[in-house]
């Protein structure tokens, strides 16, 4: 970063003496000796990074990282409270401590019973209690109208702090014992997607554990826009970040007004 | 030597008594792990063949007794406490899978299609021997004013083991069951004719034995259903027969008098295939086989504003909305309500309507957003796939087996655990699959299918 041309120096107007002997002050434009690199130094000594949404351990995905003034916007995005979405990975037959597959086993039941249609009511169930909890926490008054024009629009959610809440979830693949879940949410952590993978296995009668969660969307990063351990380099980074610049000033404005 | 017996005898003792540390110690391998896990019994809990189980859940008022559960209204146990109102889905254990319930104004029919004896059970208000009579324990000449509990009611049928009772229906103080093979029975109240006999002067209904049998129609019933004082028969034929009280002109046999023998329909349903009749309070609505809606009764709330001014029809009318073909039509007391066959509901009449506070009266329906009832870009294919009303409630089930209400929260008949009322669809949660619901003035009691 350090070694990238940096701004061109100031320039302001001396009165040196004029050149070949003549007498007399001549206005010439030269460059400010305060902004010569070797008086400066070096332009970035250290950088602020700062983290967005946490993601263990055990997760992978889409992480958002906001550098020097992108600390700021963080904390914007943040009060925007956009949704996150995940791609769950859970494992039927199984029962640990953890709601993952490394932990201890707890018990072993039987699954043959489950069908793909008995995994979509119970998660239509799921995602019908999720959205009334999302009315509910959204500290609306339900007597009024514009409660009911955002409950038409489906714009409605919690606008400060919150329990996780669920606003969408689908079975994408389902091959006994494995099975893939969508799904979208707020105010989540990933060990809460992990016991909600054990209480789906619960509520089928069998028990389930959470093989794999990856972040695929957070907020407006898309997995497209994420960088891979190999494109963790400086000329990478400073494209994402212009890339992205105009998305997340939009979304911003939109939220926040 | 000595030295060494001495060091024997202090050595610790023989492995025999030492305790069983036969393990080493130290974090498993893998593959132990691996081992260990696949020695782990396994548990059955539900077999491939687990049938989902049929469950009722009730809730409302309960101080009339019509939800059906009596340690509400006289607690057994001393640490419990009267329950006034129930407000979010109870569940209530009943002998046979129930197949129809209706609410009443403060009573409650519940009936299977079982070919046992006991084929219908009521609870709530009997002041007029709405469910038949009731003997006390305590004075075996005296009847129960209130039932607390789902009680038999006797029937008086002449095969008991081969008839099966289809649907019943209740009114503000009367009920109908509809049989499949002996007609319709009526108890109650009869002081307008809404039990379809002629009316006694000064007949004391309390307490009273008698129930009446209907046959005489052009073809065997095949819907029964009680506004407030009358009732409304539909034939298989698509004929529609009333009865009851008809000041309104809800009996719409063309006048507004009392009518005691029920009596068929004619004005613009003459003719015409009837595949639904439905009414709760005065008003009356019935829906073709093509898709058209008839409407008749009061009107005093603009619900059949679209046809007429007067607020009184005593002639069943056509009403041209153009909303596309309708496929079940259901009345409150002020406001009525259409599905059509695209799973759209449209609501119009009087009150809270569905549509925000801000829609208080309409004559013409109009669509409440499907967005409401959870359709979304994510689940597309949702629609609602029955509706039906209470008093001044309405209800819609989806085709996932969601349960949506909205309307005046009377006494927490709506079930959402809040009291305040509802002014858009609103979710109630329930532990299972909604496959019917019953709505009443101040209660409602739901048919639901577990999820496994």
């Amino acid at each position: 970063l350090n070694a990238a041309p940096g701004r061109a120096p100031r320039q302001h107007v001396r009165f040196l003496p004029a050149p070949g002997g003549e007498v007399g002050l001549v206005a010439t434009r030269v460059p400010v000796l305060a902004d010569h690199p070797l008086v400066r130094g070096p332009r970035f000594r250290k950088l602020k990074i700062g983290a967005g949404h946490r993601l263990d351990v055990k997760a992978s995905g889409v992480f958002v990282l906001g550098v020097g003034h992108g600390n700021k916007l963080l904390t914007d995005l943040y009060n925007c409270h956009l949704t996150k979405v995940y791609t769950v990975g859970g494992l039927f037959g199984k029962a640990t401590d953890d709601f993952s597959d490394t932990g201890k086993l707890v018990e072993k039941t039987t699954f043959d019973h489950i069908t793909r249609e008995k995994l979509e009511r119970i998660l239509a169930v799921i995602q019908g209690t999720n959205h009334k909890a999302l009315l509910m926490h959204s500290n609306l008054d339900m007597k009024t109208q514009e409660a009911y024009e955002l409950a038409v629009k489906g714009l409605i959610r919690p606008m400060g702090k919150s329990p996780p809440i669920i606003t969408a979830i689908r079975c994408l693949q389902f091959t006994l014992p494995e099975f893939q879940l969508e799904i979208q949410c707020l105010h989540e952590t990933q060990q809460y997607l992990r016991k909600i993978v054990h209480e789906i296995g619960l509520e089928l009668k069998s028990s389930a554990v959470c093989t794999q969660v990856r972040r695929i969307r957070d907020g407006v990063f898309t997995l497209d826009d994420a960088l891979l351990r190999t494109q963790w380099n400086l000329q990478s980074i400073q494209n994402a970040i212009w890339d992205c610049q105009l998305k997340v000033k939009t979304e911003i404005e939109k939220t926040l007004g | 030597r000595a030295l060494r017996a001495a060091l024997r005898a202090a050595r610790p003792p023989a492995p025999a008594l030492r305790r069983g540390l036969a393990k080493p110690a130290g974090p498993r391998s893998v593959r132990q792990l691996r081992e260990a896990e696949e020695a782990a019994p396994v548990f059955q809990y539900a077999g491939k063949a687990a049938k989902r189980k049929d469950r009722v859940f009730v809730w409302g008022f309960s101080y009339s007794g019509a939800l059906g559960v009596p340690s509400f209204v006289k607690p057994d146990v001393g640490w419990k406490k009267r329950r006034r109102i129930q407000s979010t889905p109870y569940r209530l254990e009943t002998e046979q899978k129930i197949s129809s319930a209706a609410c009443g104004y403060g009573f409650t029919l519940l009936s299977s299609e079982t070919t046992d004896i006991t084929k219908v059970w009521g609870m709530g208000l009997n002041k007029d021997s709405q469910l038949g009579f009731q003997r006390s324990l305590r004075d075996q000449t005296k009847g129960y004013e209130y039932v607390l509990e789902p009680s038999p009611i006797p029937l008086p049928l002449e095969k008991p083991q081969q008839t099966r009772v289809l649907q019943v229906s209740c009114g503000r103080a009367h009920s109908l069951i509809l049989t499949d093979s002996e007609g319709v029975f009526t108890m109650g109240n009869n002081s307008y004719g809404q039990c379809g006999r002629k009316v006694v002067e000064d007949e004391t209904y309390s307490e009273s034995h008698l129930i009446h049998q209907l046959k005489e129609f052009d073809s065997r019933v095949v819907q029964v259903v009680c506004g407030q004082d009358h009732s409304l028969f539909r034939t298989k034929k698509g004929a529609v027969y009333a009865c009851g009280w008809g000041a309104d002109g809800q009996t719409g046999l063309g006048h507004y008098n009392i009518t005691s023998v029920p009596t068929k329909l004619r004005g613009d349903i003459a003719g015409v295939n009837i595949i639904q009749v439905s009414s709760y309070g005065d008003c009356c609505l019935a829906v073709s086989d093509e898709g058209d809606v008839f409407g008749w009764g009061n009107s005093e709330y603009l619900q059949l504003a679209s046809v007429t001014e007067t607020t009184q029809v005593n002639v069943p009318r056509h009403l041209p909305f153009k909303i596309g073909k309708v496929k079940e039509a259901a009345c409150g007391g002020t406001g009525n309500m259409v599905l059509t066959e695209e799973g759209n509901v449209f609501v119009w009449g009087y009150g809270i309507l569905g549509k925000g506070p801000n829609l208080i009266e309409t004559a013409v329906p109009e669509m409440i957003p499907p967005s409401l009832f959870g359709c979304s870009d994510f689940s597309p294919d949702i629609h609602v796939a029955h509706i039906r009303c209470g008093l001044s409630q309405f209800a819609a089930l989806t085709n996932r087996g969601e349960l949506f209400v909205w309307g005046k929260n009377l006494r927490g008949c709506l079930g959402t655990g809040r009291m305040e009322d509802q002014y858009f669809p609103w979710r109630v949660t329930v532990p299972g699959e909604v496959v019917d619901v019953a709505c009443g003035v101040d209660h409602m009691v739901s048919m639901v299918k577990s999820f496994m």
